[in-house]
């Protein structure tokens, strides 16, 4: 047998002596050799290049991390509040209602300044200069004022009172403090006699670092000391349920039909190359569209999550049918003969059958869909979701921005303190994203088991 | 009438001009006129004319790529799925026209049932594969009488037995036999007069094989049955008729003991001795 083999590679092959005295599982084991070194080599390279990957992750993660941890606390400051009602401008014999009225006007400022003077005198400055005075009042956020007269109409008791109260610092203080600056260092942005007052406030132990809960519950702001994602997160939200709502039943619908119904014809391949290529469009092109159409012609409202979703709904849309067309193609035919065999018409071959086999590959193509969108900032820079918006959106016609968009300011704000606001709102948004998968996910292999 | 000369190469077109042997059945419940298949530009089926007769076992026959199972799929127009194949002649069940205009296909495949070469039950339990024509058809709305259906399709299928205990279960679990048996139950849960089967037990071993030849002897009892195989003696022990496909075309059809004691045609001499196909 193997002779008969032999003979025919040499007889019809070439002419080299060589080979005629190798029988052909000599030749076989020759090569394999070479064929196993091949293999190894091929699976290296792809373990090293995971490798690569999974490191860069790491490296990214561990990065992002670290600079964010500074901007998950913040420290606050002990005043003793003299509240005096003629520093305040409010007539002390009144109460109730009208008092409040009154000390909702009032001149915190005032009480402020005069509060906080006394801290920064001793015997050789009795007396603060204009300047010291101002370089002392900008130690504190500018949020100040408004917690002092937010502690007093709580408890309008404390009038003419002299109390405790923690206020937040400037942001500069604030990141001086986290940071351990030498003095004199770039980037620091308090002088010595500022670093001086910090220092004597914290040797008083007025000084005290705390979670930062008002990055979570508070909006934008300009004052990075006050800034907090909650607004972005909403509206991240709000743009996602839009998109969600839109391109997953538009998309799966638009697939099976596509798939199951359409004639095969020159329109249909017409409509199949444009989707192919609607899903390598610049998202920024589908933001212009979004100006155009949406706002100008339809005039929805501007910097609205609406609006948003539906520009993201374009751009998720062929990344849904495509993937959701593939899982369709990939589900047996045999399963369809058989439901048209018993006699089910088309639509109920699609909806009991073709439907939830493919549904895995579908919710895949979602999540990458909607990741994606999760991420996109251009084409919402051109449907005006890139404004300061200070307010929390609470429906899809507010006025809102996203967390990708929120990054992208912050990122471009110049107060250092920005700087882990800006890594802290990328964790939320690598968290979020991390949900929103392991829903689908979770989703998935609920689909697959049935 | 055999006017036809057969060359060296018995695979070689030939030309045939009329099929011999017996094509009328006493008590017909299909009967196929002129039936012509077109797929495109090319012609699967030439001319074929036959009768199925009602509750007997017809079996067809005949070498890969004869037309055979394109034949049988037109008979409850699962080849409309097809876009580019094109049907003409006459194809009755009763006293219909299956491609009439007015007829609802789906009216047509509830009727005429098929069962597949490779088992292909539903990725959902036993019950609700058996369940699922029922309830697509709304013959019942009644829970119990849904069960009565299950019970007694699983029965005649001979499966009941095995499964009854387990009927919540993936019908994909089960083994190749008894998938197809679990197929066909499908198929009877929906009382079809025609059963269609395209090589019910090509995927099967000799056990299983067994098994489903003697649930369609008994199933003959109650339906019309066509069934594609390959086997000879498949067609030999099951069916009452056999009809021999040739290259689109049909060549002899007769009964089952004549076809295989004394073909009259020189095509299903060679093949059923053996000499090609």
């Amino acid at each position: 047998m193997t002779n008969s083999i032999d003979k025919n590679i040499t007889g019809n092959a070439t002419p080299a002596k060589l080979q005629t005295k190798l029988s052909t599982t000599e030749k076989v084991a020759l090569s394999l050799k070479k064929r196993h070194q091949k293999e190894r080599r091929f699976r290296n390279t792809g373990f090293s290049a995971v490798l690569f990957g999974f490191m860069l992750v790491v490296i990214l993660i561990g990065d992002i991390t670290t600079k964010a941890l500074p901007a998950f606390h913040q420290h606050w400051v002990k005043l003793d509040v003299n509240y005096q009602s003629d520093w305040l401008s409010v007539d002390a014999n009144l109460s109730g209602y009208e008092l409040t009225q009154q000390l909702k006007t009032a001149n915190f400022r005032k009480v402020l300044r005069n509060s906080l003077y006394p801290m920064f005198v001793n015997e050789q400055t009795p007396k603060l200069s204009r300047k010291d005075k101002r370089s002392a009042f900008k130690l504190f956020s500018s949020n100040a004022e408004f917690t002092i007269r937010d502690a007093l109409l709580a408890a309008p008791e404390d009038l003419n009172e002299t109390v405790s109260i923690w206020v937040r610092l400037d942001d500069d203080v604030d990141s001086y403090l986290k940071e351990g600056f030498a003095f004199g260092t770039a980037g620091l942005r308090i002088d010595e006699q500022q670093a001086q007052w910090v220092a004597k406030l914290e040797q008083e132990q007025r000084i005290e670092s705390r979670f930062n809960t008002s990055f979570f519950t508070a909006s934008d702001s300009r004052e990075p000391e006050l800034a907090g994602i909650k607004g972005a997160l909403m509206g991240t939200l709000l743009t996602m349920f839009v998109t969600l709502l839109l391109s997953f039943p538009l998309g799966v619908a638009g697939a099976l039909y596509l798939e199951e119904f359409a004639p095969k014809n020159r329109l249909t391949d017409i409509i199949e190359i444009n989707i192919n290529n609607l899903a390598a469009v610049p998202s920024i092109v589908f933001g212009l569209l979004g100006l155009a159409v949406i706002i100008n012609l339809f005039g929805l409202p501007r910097s609205a999550p609406l609006v948003g979703g539906i520009v993201l709904t374009l751009m998720t849309l062929p990344t849904i049918i495509i993937a959701s067309r593939a899982a369709i193609k990939a589900v047996p035919p045999s399963i369809r003969e058989a439901a048209l065999g018993l006699g089910a018409s088309k639509m109920q071959v699609t909806l009991s059958h073709v439907l939830p086999q493919a549904m895995p590959g579908i919710i895949t193509g979602g999540i990458i869909g909607i990741a994606q969108a999760l991420g996109e900032t251009a084409p919402l820079l051109m449907i005006g979701m890139v404004a300061f918006i200070v307010d929390v959106p609470t429906s899809i016609a507010d006025s809102a921005t996203v967390l990708p968009v929120q990054i992208f300011l912050w990122a471009d704000s110049p107060e250092r303190a920005f700087l882990a606001k800006t890594s802290a709102a990328i964790l939320v948004l690598l968290t979020l994203l991390l949900v929103i998968n392991t829903t689908a996910t979770v989703l998935r292999s609920k689909f697959e088991k049935k | 009438m055999n006017n036809i000369e057969i060359t060296q190469d018995p695979l070689a077109q030939v030309e045939l001009t009329e099929t011999v042997g017996n094509i009328y059945a006493d008590d017909a419940k299909m009967s196929i006129r002129n039936a012509n298949v077109y797929y495109g530009e090319k012609q699967a089926i030439h001319d074929v004319s036959l009768d199925l007769a009602k509750n007997q076992v017809t079996a067809l026959i005949g070498p890969s790529g004869c037309g055979k199972s394109t034949f049988l799929r037109c008979l409850n127009r699962m080849n409309d799925t097809i876009d580019i194949c094109r049907i003409t002649g006459q194809l009755m069940l009763d006293d219909e026209d299956i491609y009439a205009k007015n007829l609802d296909p789906v009216l047509l495949r509830a009727r005429v049932g098929m069962v597949f070469q490779k088992p292909n039950p539903f990725p959902k339990s036993i019950y609700d594969n058996v369940a699922y024509g029922a309830r697509i058809h709304g013959l019942t709305n009644n829970k119990a009488e849904l069960d009565e259906i299950v019970e007694t399709s699983l029965q005649k299928a001979g499966l009941f037995n095995e499964v009854k205990d387990r009927l919540k279960d993936p019908g994909t679990g089960l083994s190749g036999g008894q998938q197809q048996r679990l197929c066909i139950a499908r198929t009877i849960a929906v009382s079809p007069e025609v059963i269609l089967m395209d090589e019910p037990a090509s995927a099967l071993d000799p056990i299983a094989t067994a098994i489903i030849e003697e649930l369609i002897d008994e199933l003959k009892e109650k339906y019309t049955i066509a069934i594609v195989t390959h086997s000879m003696q498949q067609a030999a022990r099951v069916s009452q008729h056999t009809a021999y496909f040739h290259m689109g075309k049909l060549v002899e059809m007769g009964k089952t003991e004549d076809i295989f004691t004394h073909p009259s045609h020189k095509l299903t001499e060679n093949y059923i001795t053996g000499r090609f196909g």
